[in-house]
């Protein structure tokens, strides 16, 4: 059993990591909110984190901090700039804040190490540490998907006039998934850059995007029960269809496209309907008979 | 809270628990464990980029160490009946795949030592891991800051800065003054060749920058630039791209009325200039190997490979070859294989040096230095530069 | 002067690639995520044939023209439209199809890696360009075709959609499709030839500039993606007329900068773009569609 750890400890952090990138896209699209300013945020906390270590010299859990703040900062600005977007055009314009960063990161000089990037900020974090902190993440994701507040936010994202009508502030509620967007993203960023020691402009663009897409549509975009399925099939594709080596992107491509035709509610909701079709299969049952009968 | 939302916050909490429990269980792993001895067979985990952008280096790599075992094991070099064994791990362009396979092949009691990514930032990611785990490794490739960073790590490709003067030694000889600079300031080696490495080597030998223009590896079209250059009309162009940049930028200069001398890198080589046609000849670029090289031991290895492929080696199959003669060597020279053996064994051969494909190679700490070649192509073939 | 020539040819290659994901998206409302591997998956094939045989310029051409048509239909058959009947409106289905589009993407992506080994590939023909001179300034006849093709095709497509019956029908869906197919406008075949169209575009688009940068690399499709986005939003979601006037817009703001020699912040200038016009003129600068919140 420790052997399976320790030789895939990495796929494991990987996961958690991805898991909360997924969910710093998924928080606001929960709150019909259409941002991808959460891979931004992983950038910025990612920079801000080793800019701390290698620059400022400071220890592992402050830069992290500080990487997961500024983030958060930095998004729920962004958050008051273009609230006003709907639906793609938001998208389009977070997208373009995320890659406006790799470009500053590319001409940041000395500071980002320009377009080699930094390296040497090897953080002390375990996969203890990282549990931990998913856990408290999904603590907030589940009060937020808990009845009263589950409600609230589902009303803001389906018929914001409705919200309006019966004295939810909208507004309120869409910066505040704002900034706890790039909290994540920025926290995500901060940790799975720690880990791996470097960084560079390269890594801040789309492909994280899709990434964190993927895993959500794959998973199931209405919980976080969806982004975490979504992870974990992701990161450990590669290892379990490992003997289809070369195109194993083939195949990547290939699970998504069936997943956003076939399976509009995801992993989850196939599992979901399947425990609900076997929970309810005496009740149908009954139902069918009187239907005959009557 | 719901009873269900409740029985998932428990599961997490002991989920949490457990891991915690299990992370101090587990505690650091591979002691070096320094039996002596050679084992009878010698396992190599080869965990770079099968697959990806650059998947031609990995590929590359595997096809030179491969012929580099079967060597190894006919002349019984490592003893009689010993057997090398080398385990591919796709690291598939990606960082976190490099480090996941890493460990995956350090976590592998049997491999004893491992070839490192040949991306730089695979490798700078897994540098630290490598010393951490102490286990040997030898990258090829990887050429830029961060990879060489402890006892463990080892390089058998030398970065580019380090060969790149015999190309202003070869501009000086030609006579040019004034020099224009087209590089890629987003692709880290060559933002460090443009911005510090040649302007130093060029004030050195009393030659001017006259213009120096930046680009992205996203810039595809170079018309702009090509015709500032033809109106500048330096001596010489330094032209320091990624293959398909160079294959446009060669083009649009011929358009432009560019026509003095171009000088480029070892990215041209392996034929990836091979689709800019006639707009190519008389490139000139400094590559680690190719195979107009003629000292005894690159015609060697360029005659051997040919025989087993059936077709001419590029620079990553010599690294790759050289990488796994070097970890022969260390092998021999320490008499063990286990970890901590073969890295003792290769800081003993660094310090020697040795010759291999790439020819004579002197190591700067578990850096590789080499003189390289300078090469010029013409009609769909390398030669050596005048 | 010469810098006006380069931006026309910019532009008109920025032009071809984005008017098929504009005339797209624009009308029936998808937003191709596999237009960039259609264009390169064409010009690709085309490499394919011409590698034992050389073939004239127009025969390239044309390959790469029916390949791309024939891709974006397979990809409407096979991914958009089960999306669209699946879906119950059309918002549930922007990101599905966005995601499906993505997923699709990889494929040809993966293929032509596979291939090449991710070397540069370009066309073997008869046809070689030669550089016209006149008035003191430059430019290869690939060039001259490639702005004589954008001018003529976006102008063209642009009388199309405003003058025609089935411009109008087109327009039609855009703005309402269940009235339009009250109407009488027959979607399917439409929304076929509409895809259709554009990846005719797209193959053409692809075998130019395969023509005019001598090769390209099997990545180059993603990376002029964010480009046509930048094109679209600049011109105005909706408007061919904009597009047309974006993609040059665009080309002569990026030689700009290029001219002032701050080569490292030319993709800035893009994302850049999308944000500010999105801040400011949300619409674009023709377009017409609803793009902000009430």
């Amino acid at each position: 059993m420790s052997d399976w750890y320790s030789m895939n400890v990495v796929l494991i952090q990987t996961t958690l990591t991805t898991f909360l990138l997924a969910l710093s896209i998924q928080v606001p699209l929960r709150f019909g909110v259409f941002s991808f300013a959460g891979v931004g945020a992983f950038g910025i906390g990612g920079y801000t984190g080793v800019i701390a270590m290698v620059h400022l010299e400071w220890t592992t859990w402050p830069s992290v901090a500080l990487g997961t703040l500024l983030a958060g900062v930095v998004v729920f600005g962004l958050g008051l700039l273009v609230q006003r977007l709907n639906g793609l055009y938001m998208g389009m314009a977070t997208i373009a804040f995320t890659l406006i960063i790799s470009v500053v990161a590319v001409n940041g000089g000395d500071l980002t190490g320009g377009a080699g990037g930094l390296y040497g900020a090897l953080g002390d974090i375990y996969t203890g540490h990282i549990v931990a902190i998913a856990a408290v993440v999904v603590a907030v994701a589940v009060w937020t998907e808990a009845k009263g507040m589950g409600r609230r936010i589902d009303t803001v994202r389906d018929d914001p006039e409705l919200a309006g009508a019966i004295g939810i502030d909208v507004a309120k509620y869409r910066l505040a998934s704002f900034a706890i967007s790039g909290l994540i993203g920025g926290l995500a960023g901060a940790i799975t850059t720690l880990l791996r020691s470097t960084i560079t402009p390269a890594e801040v663009n789309f492909h994280l995007v899709i990434v964190a897409l993927t895993a959500i549509v794959v998973g199931g975009a209405r919980s976080w029960v969806g982004a975490l399925i979504g992870a974990v099939v992701f990161v450990w594709l590669p290892t379990v269809i490992s003997f289809v080596a070369e195109w194993e992107k083939v195949v990547y491509g290939l699970i998504v496209a069936v997943a956003a035709i076939y399976l509009p509610n995801g992993v989850l909701g196939v599992v979901k309907d399947v425990v609900h079709r076997v929970r309810t299969r005496d009740e149908r049952a009954r139902l069918a008979v009187l239907q005959e009968k009557g | 809270m719901g009873s269900a939302a409740r029985t998932r916050r428990t599961l997490l909490a002991g989920l949490a628990a457990c891991a915690v429990f299990a992370t101090a269980a587990c505690g650091s792993s591979a002691e070096g464990g320094s039996g002596g001895g050679i084992q009878s067979t010698i396992k190599i985990a080869q965990v770079q980029d099968q697959t990806g952008a650059i998947a031609y280096a990995g590929l590359g790599a595997s096809e030179g160490a491969e012929l580099a075992i079967e060597e190894i094991d006919e002349q019984g070099f490592l003893g009689p009946g010993v057997k090398v064994e080398l385990a591919k791990y796709d690291t598939a362009g990606e960082i976190e795949r490099a480090s996941s396979e890493m460990t995956k092949a350090m976590g592998d009691r049997d491999v004893d030592v491992i070839i490192g990514p040949a991306a730089t930032q695979q490798a700078a990611a897994v540098a630290p891991l490598v010393g951490r785990q102490k286990v040997p490794t030898v990258f090829t490739q990887a050429g830029g800051d961060g990879v060489v960073v402890n006892d463990y790590t080892f390089r058998a490709t030398p970065p580019m800065e380090s060969y790149y003067e015999q190309v202003l030694d070869h501009l000086k000889q030609k006579g040019a003054t004034n020099i224009s600079v087209l590089y890629n300031a987003t692709f880290p080696t060559f933002a460090l060749l443009g911005e510090d490495a040649v302007p130093e080597m060029a004030k050195a030998r009393g030659m001017n920058i006259v213009q120096s223009l930046p680009v992205q590896t996203t810039t595809q079209d170079f018309a702009g630039q090509s015709q500032q250059i033809a109106q500048k009309r330096p001596d010489a162009l330094v032209m320091l791209l990624i293959a398909p940049q160079s294959v446009t930028a060669l083009r649009q200069l011929k358009d432009a009325g560019y026509d003095n001398r171009i000088v480029a890198t070892s990215v041209q080589a392996a034929g990836n200039i091979a689709a800019a046609g006639a707009d190519a000849d008389g490139l000139v670029y400094p590559v680690p190997f190719s195979t107009a090289m003629d000292g005894e031991s690159s015609v060697a290895f360029t005659a051997a490979f040919r025989e087993k492929y059936r077709k001419d080696p590029t620079p990553y199959a010599a690294d790759g070859y050289d990488a796994m003669w070097f970890i022969a060597r260390a092998i021999k020279a320490s008499g063990d294989s286990s970890r901590e053996g073969i890295r003792q064994g290769l800081a003993t051969v660094a310090k020697e040096g040795f010759t291999g494909a790439m020819g004579k190679l002197t190591f700067e700490g578990n850096d590789a230095r080499i003189d390289g070649a300078l090469v010029q192509w013409r009609d769909g073939k390398e030669t050596l530069a005048q | 002067m010469q810098n006006l020539l380069n931006a026309a040819t910019l532009g008109s290659i920025y032009l071809l690639f984005a008017l098929g994901m504009a005339l797209v998206w624009g009308t029936i409302g998808i937003l191709n995520f596999a237009h960039g591997a259609t264009f390169m998956f064409s010009a690709f094939v085309g490499h394919l044939v011409t590698r034992d045989t050389e073939l004239p310029f127009v025969a390239v051409v044309l390959i790469a023209v029916l390949v791309g048509a024939a891709i974006a239909a397979l990809i409407q058959l096979l991914a958009f439209r089960p999306i669209l009947k699946r879906s119950k409106n059309q918002h549930a289905a922007e990101m599905r199809i966005l995601i499906g589009g993505i997923g699709v993407a990889a494929i040809p992506l993966a293929l032509a890696q596979h291939v090449t080994r991710s070397s540069p590939f370009g066309f073997r023909s008869s046809y070689d360009a030669e550089v016209i001179q006149f008035l003191g300034l430059r430019l290869t006849t690939t060039a001259a075709v490639v702005i004589v093709a954008g001018l003529a095709i976006g102008i063209g497509l642009t009388v199309w959609v405003r003058r025609s019956r089935q411009g109008l029908a087109l327009r039609a869906i855009g703005v309402d499709a269940e009235t339009a197919a009250g109407m009488g406008v027959n979607r399917t075949v439409l929304a076929f030839g509409t895809m259709a169209t554009a990846g005719a575009l797209a193959g053409l688009a692809g075998a130019l500039l395969t023509f005019q940068l001598g090769a390209i690399a099997p990545e180059t499709g993603d990376q002029l993606l964010i480009k046509a986005f930048a094109v679209i939003v600049l011109g105005g979601l909706g408007s061919m007329a904009g597009t047309v006037i974006g993609a040059y817009v665009l080309a002569g703001a990026e030689t700009l900068v290029l001219h002032l020699n701050y080569g490292t912040w030319v993709d800035a200038v893009s994302f850049g773009l999308i944000f500010l016009i999105l801040l400011a003129r949300p619409q674009g600068l023709f377009g017409r569609k609803e793009v902000r919140r009430t």
